[in-house]
């Protein structure tokens, strides 16, 4: 029913605003329905109809979190391409970053994972160069963390994955990297991963107050 | 939230006492302490020292109770009979011990004073602390009757763990700075591992499945720790522990200011439990004369 008259009132919203455009005849009886318009607006896009309206139609039972952010580039030993991976050969999130179904940190894959695949594939590439001088010197490259919270929070990457991922009916594992993207953006598109994401605690919480997450500090702080 | 939080659980705690206590509880934590076991070794505080990342103050600030031991073995001579006119501060015998780490009551006194809810129940029936909000305005350890909260005057980080010690921090918890409160938390990291645990396995959690660092390192296991939830709740689903076997065995119960017990001989009693704070430990002495 809301819906509804949201979208009604948008309608309205529409022809009035055509309305002024074309003739600059406003008579105040568009004008007061204009600003009642406007305050259903304020007070119902905060009450997260607007948020159950982007929900991604890949991840069932889940409203995703919003809030963007401009994050600092780091600048890493090697020039990760995520996109090559993740977006034109569809590599799983989790087949590099193992630990994230199973522990806290999602965790950096081990030189030899690379290497596994970069010892025949574009080995001629200079990325790969670089990244096998690091495995001939025996040193995993010094990878520098992007997103990173305050040590007070404890944040679980398996529990999130459990909830969104593994215990969510309906949703599929291949499309993980659609969950990645809650907190971390579309990573799969960049090159370097860039935070986008605020990641404060009023970003969580929203996220937790939407899709029925615990309200107990210590779940987080402890 | 977390305001809410603390306005709803007080007033859910006082509404509760005519309903028979707390309500949606999925834990509730307590402990059980044989004073007739503990042989003061002080074995316990030293555990909780290297679980939940204590600092270790120095001689000076100990003097000036500023030591942060969340486990703190009370020592108490009985009365000097030594005949003779000899006195001594420290006797052959005599001495009893009583090892206090928080009591996490259920109405506890250092919750409603705090003026930024940076203390609170959980629904694991915990006191918790959280340190990101607190503003350390000591108001907490001022009204605890037991004074269990312990106060961070300094930052202690550097002194009390010079490298390479900084590598024996628990990973699990935060290491607390300067202008912060902190108390026992019952090893809620541990608590959380098991519950995830048990979780994952799609299972409930077992009563002596993990317990405190405390209980775990007492050698004449004088410490047991447990799931109290079927003692405060009868319908609840939680097994039933060892806990609530000492507890209904010693005839102690929840939520009343004195133990009444049927027969004198029967040990067990709460410290302070007049003042109406309703602890969630028990201490196993008998009373005597001295």
């Amino acid at each position: 029913m809301l819906a509804t008259h949201l979208y009604s009132a948008g309608r309205a919203l529409d022809r009035g605003a055509s309305c002024s455009a074309s003739s600059l005849l406003s008579s105040t009886m568009s004008r007061a329905v204009a600003l009642l318009v406007v305050c259903a607006l304020l007070v119902f896009g905060s009450s997260g109809v607007f948020a159950a309206s982007n929900k991604n139609p890949l991840v069932p039972n889940a409203v995703p979190p919003e809030g963007t952010y401009d994050g600092e580039d780091v600048k890493q030993p090697i020039e990760f391409p995520h996109y090559i991976h993740a977006d034109v050969n569809k590599i799983n999130c989790m087949y590099c970053h193992t630990y994230a179904r199973r522990s806290k940190v999602a965790g950096i894959p081990p030189t030899g994972k690379c290497m596994g695949c970069h010892s025949v594939i574009a080995t001629d590439k200079p990325r790969i160069k670089k990244l096998t001088e690091y495995w001939e010197k025996h040193e995993p490259p010094p990878w520098k963390k992007v997103h990173d919270v305050p040590d007070f929070v404890h944040f679980t990457h398996e529990k999130h994955l459990r909830r969104f991922v593994f215990d969510n009916k309906g949703m599929k594992v291949e499309n993980v990297s659609e969950v990645c993207a809650f907190c971390h953006g579309e990573v799969k598109k960049m090159t370097v991963a860039h935070k986008v994401k605020p990641l404060n605690m009023g970003f969580c919480r929203r996220c937790h107050e939407a899709n029925n997450g615990p309200h107990d500090c210590w779940k987080c702080h402890k | 939230m977390s305001l809410q939080n603390l306005l709803q659980d007080w007033s859910r705690y006082r509404r509760g006492r005519e309903e028979g206590g707390f309500h949606n509880y999925e834990h509730m934590w307590g402990m059980s302490i044989d004073l007739n076991l503990c042989i003061g070794c002080n074995a316990c505080s030293v555990a909780c020292y290297a679980e939940n990342n204590l600092a270790v103050v120095g001689k000076d600030k100990y003097e000036k109770h500023q030591a942060m031991h969340w486990m703190r073995i009370e020592r108490y001579w009985d009365e000097p009979d030594l005949g003779e006119g000899r006195v001594s501060e420290y006797q052959q015998h005599g001495a009893s011990f009583l090892p206090m780490n928080c009591q996490q009551c259920n109405a506890a006194t250092c919750e409603p004073v705090c003026p930024v809810a940076a203390t609170y129940h959980t629904p694991d029936g915990l006191n918790a602390q959280v340190y990101n909000r607190c503003i350390g305005s000591r108001y907490c350890s001022n009204n605890c009757p037991y004074r269990l909260r312990y106060f961070n005057f300094y930052s202690y980080y550097e002194d009390s763990w010079p490298e390479p010690l900084n590598l024996q921090l628990n990973p699990d918890l935060s290491v607390r700075d300067k202008g912060v409160m902190e108390k026992c938390t019952f090893c809620i990291q541990r608590i959380r591992v098991a519950k995830d645990k048990a979780q994952r396995e799609h299972r409930v959690l077992q009563d002596g499945e993990f317990t405190t660092a405390c209980a775990q390192t007492c050698p004449t296991s004088a410490i047991v720790f447990g799931d109290m939830l079927k003692m405060y709740d009868p319908n609840s689903t939680n097994p039933s522990s060892k806990v609530i076997e000492l507890w209904e065995k010693h005839q102690v119960e929840l939520g009343v200011t004195e133990q009444e017990k049927h027969n004198p001989k029967i040990r067990g009693y709460r410290v302070l439990e007049h003042l109406n704070t309703d602890p969630c430990i028990m201490f196993l002495d008998r009373v005597r004369e001295v």
